[in-house]
């Protein structure tokens, strides 16, 4: 028997993200904030789930953004371990982008205004 | 199942004569879950190209379409604004990425091929199938990831349809995440050695 993806669906409750994740956390600042005016830019941030494998989400931020493998372990470690990361700032279109671009990839991330 | 390994400049996984129909209908329950999306090779008017619509596009109804196309912003505005102008996108990539895997798993005999430049589409495929059978399996804490490891295994009767069912989901869930697992690991050497 196979089961379509669709079918049990019923029993389940809904995933709800926001559910899981603590709002209340301290979210160590990365080393490039000291470069990026507070209050004026916008930022990527990647949220957790159970699911993406912490070597893929290294090498999304690795292949999408250029980042060096130790930089692109610290922030997927950093998305594991406190629900999300600040990975890409800069002006709101670009975070846009990114926010679409980690859809793509299946990850989960929004862009918000900074500071 | 034998995970991804390099051969001769493509990456080859090996199924079982039984995972290949699985998991191509779980592929195919996943594109359909999209619904109508033109497929990106079919000929078409540039216009019909064009996606952007005034018209604001409600979230999917269904959880796990959800959490592919999730709000883009905490902000409800921005994340409608976003949702309008980004989701067709979204979708059409997705499906293309999905029909990607779907086809070299429809070549799979026993040998799932794929190259090194469509590597990256087909492990974003194998993410989206993930995500949609994790939230079937109520799937929401690393700690639950564990349970369905376990799951996955379980030998002997299941208790009633509903077990059967979740034990099924798991096993396909396990598989896909081998084959990606040991798909990203060719991913990263090939960025190791800077051939991409």
């Amino acid at each position: 028997m196979v089961t379509e993806p669709g079918g049990p669906s019923r029993t389940v409750g809904p995933a709800t993200y926001d559910g899981r994740v603590s709002r209340s956390f301290q979210v160590e600042p990365i080393e490039e904030s000291a470069t990026v005016e507070h209050g004026e830019g916008w930022v990527t941030v990647v949220w957790n789930d159970p699911v993406n494998l912490m070597t893929y989400v290294t090498y999304v931020f690795r292949s999408y953004f250029g980042y060096p493998q130790e930089k692109a372990e610290r922030l997927m470690l950093q998305v594991h371990e406190q629900g999300r990361a600040t990975v890409s700032r800069g002006p709101r279109e670009q975070m846009e982008s990114d926010v679409q671009a980690m859809h793509g990839f299946g990850l989960w991330a929004t862009v918000q205004a900074s500071g | 199942m034998r995970g991804f390994r390099r051969e001769r400049g493509v990456f080859v996984a090996r199924l079982e004569s039984a995972e290949r129909p699985v998991l191509l209908d779980v592929v195919n329950g996943v594109i359909d879950l999209f619904g109508e999306v033109p497929d990106p090779g079919d000929v078409l008017d540039p216009f019909t190209r064009l996606t952007i619509t005034e018209e604001p596009v409600d979230p999917p109804e269904d959880p796990a379409l959800h959490r592919l196309l999730p709000d883009a912003s905490p902000d409800p505005e921005l994340a409608a604004e976003l949702r309008r102008l980004t989701e067709a996108d979204l979708r059409t990539g997705k499906v293309a990425r999905l029909r990607l895997l779907r086809g070299a798993l429809e070549q799979a005999a026993p040998d799932l091929v794929v190259s090194p430049a469509g590597a990256p589409d087909v492990a974003a495929a194998l993410t989206d199938v993930r995500l949609v059978l994790a939230q079937r399996l109520g799937l929401e804490t690393d700690d639950q990831a564990d349970e369905i490891r376990e799951l996955a295994m379980a030998r002997g009767a299941a208790a009633d349809d509903a077990e059967s069912t979740r034990r099924f989901l798991a096993a396909v869930y396990s598989v896909l995440t081998q084959l990606q697992g040991d798909l990203v690991e060719l991913m990263v050497s090939e960025l190791d050695h800077g051939t991409q």
